[in-house]
């Protein structure tokens, strides 16, 4: 409409004065005229100064400024200027048409009409009126684009079931086909997705060197009115089997606002967590914690599912799925206690029924005598506390109960540091009189690792630090992993309340910065659990003597399982993520058929240093049960990182194993699993992208159409696109708004005139 | 662990020494102020009194009402007393009380790396501060008769993780009533020998035979058995999932071993084993 409007005033479309550049094309005679026109000017402003009459000296510059703005516009015309604008030759240029094949095109967001039906009454027939318009002046190439880019000979033949969306890749491919042709632009018709993940920069890149200018057409609605999505699901890629996961799932919304809802999670179809909300404002983003056991071992799929809502508009995104690797295996961690304590028969007690969870006990009873328990072997800590990398490094944890730091050698104080620093491990250190300060640990390596701060022993005289506290969560930890001993945040929080007091010898109120706080004292500032991530791991701190009373107490029922559930996820917590010496990790851990998938590996030795020449050796088993061997290759970017590329072809599950030789010795092997099916991220975020296909075709100098604008889209290509052009020269002279403007001038002029009576 | 005859006793000898000086400077005479020790008092409580010493008659005024309560202080292990209901109205939980828990206890602390209190502490059954003491002693239990209290007090401590030391009863007769009186407690779980391989006979000293500890009486009487029991037996309870529970030395005493240790006419050898025996329980009771 204001384009029209536009038009009507000034001859020309906004685009042709956004194009084009600016000239005066008068012949000499022009010259003489405007030199007459200045002349007229000069006269007139001198007659206008002379004459006086019963005119004021404000009505002589009135009447003497429009007489000469009149003569200024005859002189301007006078020039006759032009707009000089490039235009493509008709039929010379070819013009690339790239059509979103995706399914996220039958969303019918519009009035109930699906997107592809743009793309079915405009261009999959000749008769359509914009490929009538293009095909007027461009040589037509079309494209469909969803996970792969294809030539398309009959538009109407597209299915608009592709599960994925590379708009980057279908970019360059049709750049690449065309860049020998004479091109005038690519005209992308899509909803603007692009779930392919940073290709579309890279892609961008040559498209701007060779100056092609995209002429994108958004489809759909940039909001729907009624819609509840599921967005960002965090989970771990893998977990020990029977490990308690709290998981952040984001949901958004439009048009529920306060509605209650459930979101449930289901393993492999049995509903194993579920969580009532309510849903907040509109476009709000609302993140909903799901609590949930991985109970069976294995490739699991897990999925996040909140019911369809009457009049959503897509139910296809209340759905996300996620991949976790569950493992059954034992996981070891060596509990160093430096005398008889309760705290090492509880917490054998609680952790005896874990499978997954091998608790190896070295126990000093006396002076050099010691005591082990759950070791692996006769010779398994027969020589007391590890004293080389390789021993130690063989745990996942390390829990250092009242051991002073006198007890270790200075290389064995920086192992224990480099064992969560370099190798990744998780170091737990319980409260006694023997450990933090009151164990000496004040500037030694272990404290640098430690979250909390150890200064020097603050006991009250020669009885040391005493005290009995009532514990509590703190903001985080009524949330966090480790601290959660009932099925819900609240239950949680309240159990803690619940429980009886405990004992500090250590008193702890200090953590470092970056540390989190989990558990404090109720009435006062001791900390009572407190965790930081240090290098490749992660360190933890429970200066509490007595947690055994969360057992025994007699307010404890003898049948409450509390005790064995904090020491359980403590410990799984503590462990998780910590890596092997073979390491697996596939970028995506999902693929559709046909897509390549990448196979990542890192490989140390028992110290844990990276090693760059390894046998390393990918085993994929696929679905029916089929192998590929996969040699993996030295990535040479990063030490240890070995990588292998395969493309599976059929859906399911694949299994690949990973394993690391060294002089002819295993060093270890690692399995991971790779879930092979048509994607899920075509319904996620799937309202038009709008601000996306406006910077495509602003960074590469074309335009952005809605299917209600997309009718000039010809006319403008014209104008804008490259190719083989000629020069237009578009006079200006005669535009409308000049004619009324003359006529304004000179009719205010004898208006004037006649409204002071001076003519 | 292993060690040569000799070795071991001297060491234990050296500490048994020093054990029994010990406890003589430290017992107050009867003149002393008596201890103030309420029934309700906790170990917090305790702590700030300080550690009393022991006083005769407040153990004879506990004994009539049953109970009495002496830790000292926060420590992480207490030698813990069981005291319970018997059937003749003789406080026998108070048998060698409380001499040989702090002789014992004199030793432990010099024996072995372990926080121990060095004093007595001695906790009725049906007391629920029972269950802030993770070991627990009791002896002369062959005319033991539990209240319906005591007998869910022990069930419950016993399940919660609590570990049961039973000493210094004899014969037939006794275990029979005793037997009688525990299966109250535990009707499900049999009692059965525990083999001598069994990790409680080696958790620090090496235990190759158990050895039957005679009464000082009996030993001066030229015998090491009393009644019927002429041959010592160590028997336990296991729980279902095969953890012991209860530990039952029958027909062997030694309670009294402990007590009179420091007597150069009773024998070292039963002395040495006793308290090799009586550290093995409560380290295993620490970590199993």
């Amino acid at each position: 409409m204001l384009d029209a409007l536009f038009e009507l005033f000034f001859k020309y479309r906004p685009l042709i004065f956004e194009q084009g550049d600016f000239a005066f094309r008068a012949p000499w005679t022009g010259g003489l005229a405007v030199a007459a026109a200045v002349a007229a000017g000069v006269l007139t402003w001198r007659s206008y100064a002379q004459v006086r009459g019963n005119s004021r000296p404000l009505d002589r510059v009135v009447l003497a400024v429009v007489r000469l703005a009149a003569f200024a516009m005859l002189a301007f015309c006078l020039m006759r200027p032009v707009l000089v604008l490039s235009s493509v030759v008709p039929q010379q240029n070819f013009l690339g048409v790239l059509i979103d094949d995706s399914r996220s095109m039958r969303i019918a967001d519009r009035d109930e009409t699906p997107r592809l039906q743009f793309v079915q009454d405009q261009l999959a027939t000749p008769e359509g009126d914009l490929r009538a318009a293009l095909n007027e002046r461009f040589a037509l190439r079309f494209f469909s684009f969803s996970s792969e880019t294809d030539r398309l000979d009959v538009v109407d033949e597209l299915g608009f079931d592709g599960t994925r969306t590379h708009l980057g890749q279908a970019l360059a491919r049709a750049h690449d086909e065309l860049s020998d042709v004479p091109l005038s632009g690519l005209v992308v018709v899509t909803d603007g997705a692009d779930n392919a993940g940073g290709e579309l920069e890279e892609a961008l890149l040559p498209i701007q060197a060779a100056g092609v200018p995209i002429f994108s057409v958004g489809l759909g609605r940039e909001s729907y009115e009624r819609d509840i999505e599921l967005g960002r699901v965090e989970t771990p890629r893998r977990v020990l089997r029977g490990s308690a996961l709290v998981t952040d799932v984001v949901v958004t919304h439009r048009g529920y606002a306060g509605r209650p809802v459930t979101i449930q999670v289901e393993d492999e179809g049995r509903i194993v967590g579920s969580e009532n909300v309510t849903l907040l404002r509109d476009g709000e983003l609302q993140t909903v914690r799901l609590r949930f056991t991985a109970g069976e071992a294995g490739p699991r799929l897990f999925t996040f599912r909140v019911s369809p809502q009457q009049g959503e508009m897509v139910t296809q995104n209340n759905v996300r799925e996620t991949l976790i690797a569950v493992d059954d295996r034992r996981d070891k961690v060596l509990y160093f206690e430096g005398e008889p304590r309760f705290e090492v028969k509880f917490l054998r007690r609680a952790v005896e029924d874990d499978e997954n969870l091998q608790v190896a006990i070295l126990q000093r009873t006396a002076e050099n005598k010691f005591m082990r328990f759950n070791v692996d072997g006769p010779d398994d800590l027969a020589g007391g506390f590890p004293r080389t990398r390789a021993e130690l490094f063989q745990y996942r944890g390390l829990i250092l109960g009242s051991i002073e730091a006198n007890y270790f050698t200075p290389d064995q104080l920086r192992m224990i540091s480099d064992f969560v620093n370099h190798r990744g491990g998780g170091l737990l250190m319980l409260g006694s009189r023997r450990s933090f300060a009151e164990g000496g640990y004040a500037g030694t390596p272990v404290a640098d690792v430690l979250p909390v701060v150890v200064g020097e022993p603050r006991g009250d005289g020669e009885d040391g630090f005493f005290v009995e506290v009532a514990v509590e969560t703190t903001r985080a930890g009524a949330t966090h992993a480790s601290t959660q001993i009932a099925d819900t945040e609240e239950l949680s929080v309240a159990r803690w309340r619940e429980l009886p007091p405990i004992t500090i010898v250590n008193p702890v109120t200090e953590v470092k910065p970056g540390a989190t706080t989990l558990l404090t004292a109720a009435d006062s500032d001791l900390v009572v659990l407190a965790f930081q991530r240090y290098g490749a791991g992660k360190s933890m701190a429970f200066p509490v003597q007595d947690s055994w009373t969360w057992q025994m107490h007699a307010d404890i029922a003898v049948d409450d399982m509390t005790h064995e559930t904090y020491w359980r996820r403590l410990l799984r917590w503590l462990i998780d993520g910590v890596p092997d010496q073979v390491v697996t990790e596939l970028p995506q851990d999902r693929v559709q058929p046909g897509e390549p998938a990448t196979i990542l590996a890192s490989v140390g030795d028992a110290n844990f240093e990276e090693l760059n020449n390894s046998v390393v050796l990918a085993s994929v088993t696929h679905p029916n049960g089929e192998f590929t061997d996969l040699p993996m290759e030295w990535t040479a970017q990063r030490d240890g990182e070995y990588r292998a590329t395969f493309t599976p072809s059929t859906e399911g599950f694949y299994e690949v194993r990973v394993e690391a030789l060294a002089d002819d010795e295993l060093l270890g092997e690692d399995v991971t699993y790779l879930q092979v099916a048509p994607s899920d991220a075509e319904f996620h975020d799937s309202t038009l992208r709008a601000s996306l296909l406006e910077r495509l075709a602003e960074e590469t100098g074309g335009r952005f159409y809605t299917a209600e604008t997309a009718s000039s889209l010809a006319d403008e290509i014209q104008y804008v696109g490259g190719g083989v052009t000629v020069v237009e020269e578009h006079d200006l002279w005669d535009m409308p708004i000049l004619l009324l403007l003359l006529a304004s001038l000179v009719l205010g002029e004898w208006s004037f005139r006649r409204f002071r009576g001076l003519a | 662990m292993r060690s040569s005859g000799l070795a071991r006793i001297a060491l234990v000898t050296l500490a048994l020494s020093g054990a029994v000086l010990g406890v003589r400077l430290a017992t107050p005479s009867i003149s002393d102020p008596p201890p103030v020790a309420p029934p309700g008092s906790g170990i917090m409580a305790e702590q700030q009194r300080g550690q009393q010493g022991f006083d005769p008659r407040e153990m004879l005024r506990g004994r009539r009402r049953g109970t009495l309560q002496q830790p000292g202080g926060p420590h992480e292990f207490y030698f813990t007393r069981a005291i319970y209901s018997s059937g003749w109205g003789w406080s026998r939980w108070a048998t060698d009380y409380p001499k040989a828990d702090r002789q014992f206890m004199t030793v432990v602390n010099r024996l072995i790396d372990i926080d121990g209190s060095p004093y007595e502490n001695a906790v009725r059954l049906d007391d629920p501060r029972i269950r802030d003491f993770p070991f627990l002693y009791a002896l002369e239990v062959g005319d033991i008769s539990l209240s319906q209290a005591e007998i869910e007090g022990l069930r419950n401590y016993l399940l919660a993780g609590g570990f049961l030391v039973i000493d210094d009863f004899w014969g037939s007769w006794e275990w029979a009533a005793f037997e009688q009186q525990i299966r109250q407690v535990f009707p499900e779980h049999p009692i059965v020998e525990v083999p001598i391989d069994h990790p409680v006979f080696n958790a620090v000293y090496r235990i190759d035979e158990v050895m039957q500890v005679p009464a000082i009486g009996n030993y001066w009487g030229g015998r090491t058995w009393e009644r019927d029991g002429y041959e010592a037996h160590v028997r336990g309870i296991f729980d279902d999932k095969g953890r012991l529970m209860v530990l039952i030395n029958w027909n062997t005493d030694l309670g009294d071993a402990w007590e009179w240790a420091e007597r150069p006419e009773y024998p070292l050898k039963f002395s040495t084993f006793a308290v090799e025996m009586g550290i093995n329980f409560i380290v295993y009771a620490m970590s199993h």
